[in-house]
């Protein structure tokens, strides 16, 4: 009996220490999985730069095609690069009680569509390191791949497709901006599981491991800013049609699809 | 509003030429990143700090509290590559097993976890030199001599001009939604930044259209044309940069 409690003890307080060591460790406010400044080894930072350069030379090609044809995009493109970094600046309360920062992947993505995103998260992610030192210059190329490729392509794929089959336009903006998320944080966990696997069980524990002590903050940061994505197009939708019909020149047919779904 | 921006533009060092705080960054950060000892980030890691405060005359308490921001993810991140969980108690080095689960850390991780733990360190510290010595537009005049895009060039001249702009909005509307109880609960605060967030869409709209009008009246054909401060070139930098480089990269090369 006696022994029974000790074990018990001994389990409560081993379970107290692990709550209590994610509370100190974890900041009160996530941001968006950057891997910070020199954390990859150098193969690795080199590898996801190459990596990166042939999806941001489609999107420079991309841009400048849509720049020659209408010279004030570009503006808007630039504006809307900054309206990003002011965006992950600010703070959304996560669904768990702590703070939680948007990234924009989901927003930009449906707006502008992948190709630009892809430029401008890359431009975005140079001055968070400079300016507010979120991320780094190494691991550029990877934050770059996860947040800028991973995440608006997956975004777009998404949003496109569920309107394909007949979604609500809440769902597909929903699911686009919340799963983009969370592939652009399961995208880092492969990136560092990659570059440190474990000692044992090599680069899938190491990734499943990153996977499951990110995930507290990750998650819900997910969730807060699809929730977040659904009510900012709401407004917009109900707003500003016109300002929306100027922004098909990037993308095609998605926002017309958005004019159609509020007429309906 | 920027701490490391605003002391990017007033620290001794604003005056040397970009090119070389920018090569003396890179190429620390290469030799930090390919170190194989402990003691090469330690000594970028002295080097850059007495480059921040000693030479560029930076505040030893902001170049500290700087190093802590990264703190959480590099913590989080170390501790995760040195612990690991398995059903399998052998080949531990420090363990405890919890009804057949062991947690425990292996020796080899914990090496790889100490080793990156002080790398990172040091790279942060190249980072931080290059942010809080050379202002943004330096770096992007920088980055047009390497022949980067001038598409990508003149997009970050346009964001960094704007991110001033609407941070200032942004937090002015921020400042009205809190002084009416805008973040009270959950629920309002989300109605609250989804608001502030298309106010603040809506602005870019708007604006991005008065510039481009404003431009085209300045006869604007398609690319932005600033003027570059002259910094001038110093050999001594130069040798100075070489004389600190090849005993570290000596060192990273010895050591083995």
């Amino acid at each position: 009996m006696i022994i029974m409690n000790q074990r018990m003890i001994k389990r409560i307080s081993l379970l107290i220490a692990y709550v209590l060591a994610i509370y100190i460790v974890f900041p009160d406010n996530a941001y968006g999985m950057h891997i910070m400044e020199g954390f990859l080894p150098f193969n690795w930072a080199a590898f996801w730069w190459i990596a990166m350069i042939p999806f941001v030379i489609a999107g420079v090609r991309s841009i400048k095609k849509t720049v020659t044809l209408y010279p004030n995009l570009k503006m808007l493109l630039g504006m809307a690069g900054a309206f990003a970094f002011v965006l992950s600046a600010l703070k959304i309360p996560s669904v768990t009680g702590s703070c939680s920062h948007p990234t924009g992947v989901g927003l930009g993505t449906i707006l502008f569509g992948p190709a630009a995103m892809t430029v401008l998260g890359m431009i975005v992610l140079i001055f968070q390191a400079l300016l507010l030192a979120h991320g780094g210059i190494t691991t550029l190329g990877a934050n770059t791949f996860s947040m800028g490729i991973v995440g608006p392509f997956v975004s777009y794929g998404i949003y496109r497709g569920l309107k394909k089959l007949g979604a609500p336009q809440w769902l597909s903006i929903f699911m686009a901006a919340t799963l983009g998320d969370l592939m652009t944080y399961v995208t880092t966990s492969i990136q560092l599981g990659l570059a440190f696997p474990a000692a044992s069980g090599g680069v899938m524990a190491s990734v499943l491991k990153f996977m499951s002590i990110f995930a507290f903050t990750q998650i819900p940061l997910a969730i807060s800013e699809g929730l977040l994505t659904v009510m900012v197009f709401n407004i917009l939708t109900a707003y500003s049609q016109k300002e929306l019909q100027v922004l098909t020149a990037f993308t095609g047919k998605a926002l017309s699809s958005i004019k159609r779904g509020v007429k309906a | 509003m920027i701490d490391i921006d605003s002391y990017a533009y007033s620290n001794n060092l604003k005056t040397v030429h970009p090119a070389e705080k920018s090569v003396f960054t890179m190429m620390t950060m290469v030799v930090c990143l390919t170190a194989t000892t402990v003691i090469t980030p330690l000594i970028v890691l002295a080097i850059m700090a007495g480059g921040i405060v000693i030479k560029a005359g930076i505040p030893a308490r902001v170049f500290v509290k700087l190093m802590l921001v990264p703190l959480s993810f590099l913590l989080i991140s170390v501790l995760t590559i040195a612990f690991s969980v398995s059903t399998n108690p052998a080949g531990f080095w420090l363990a405890q097993t919890i009804h057949g689960l062991t947690v425990g850390i292996h020796y080899p991780d914990l090496i790889t976890a100490v080793h990156l733990f002080l790398r990172s360190l040091g790279a942060v510290s190249c980072l931080y030199f290059l942010a809080l010595t050379t202002p943004m537009t330096e770096i992007i005049t920088v980055l047009h001599k390497l022949k980067v895009p001038v598409i990508i060039t003149e997009l970050m001249v346009l964001i960094y001009r704007f991110i001033f702009v609407f941070m200032e909005t942004a937090t002015t509307i921020r400042r009205a939604q809190l002084s009416r109880s805008g973040y009270v609960s959950m629920k309002s605060s989300f109605r609250s930044l989804s608001r502030l967030s298309s106010a603040l869409l809506g602005k870019v709209f708007v604006k991005s259209q008065e510039l481009y009008n404003a431009l085209a009246a300045r006869c604007y054909s398609g690319e932005i044309r600033v003027l570059t401060k002259k910094r001038p070139v110093s050999l001594r930098n130069y040798l100075m940069i070489t004389g600190f480089e090849i005993p570290l990269i000596l060192l990273n090369l010895l050591w083995r």
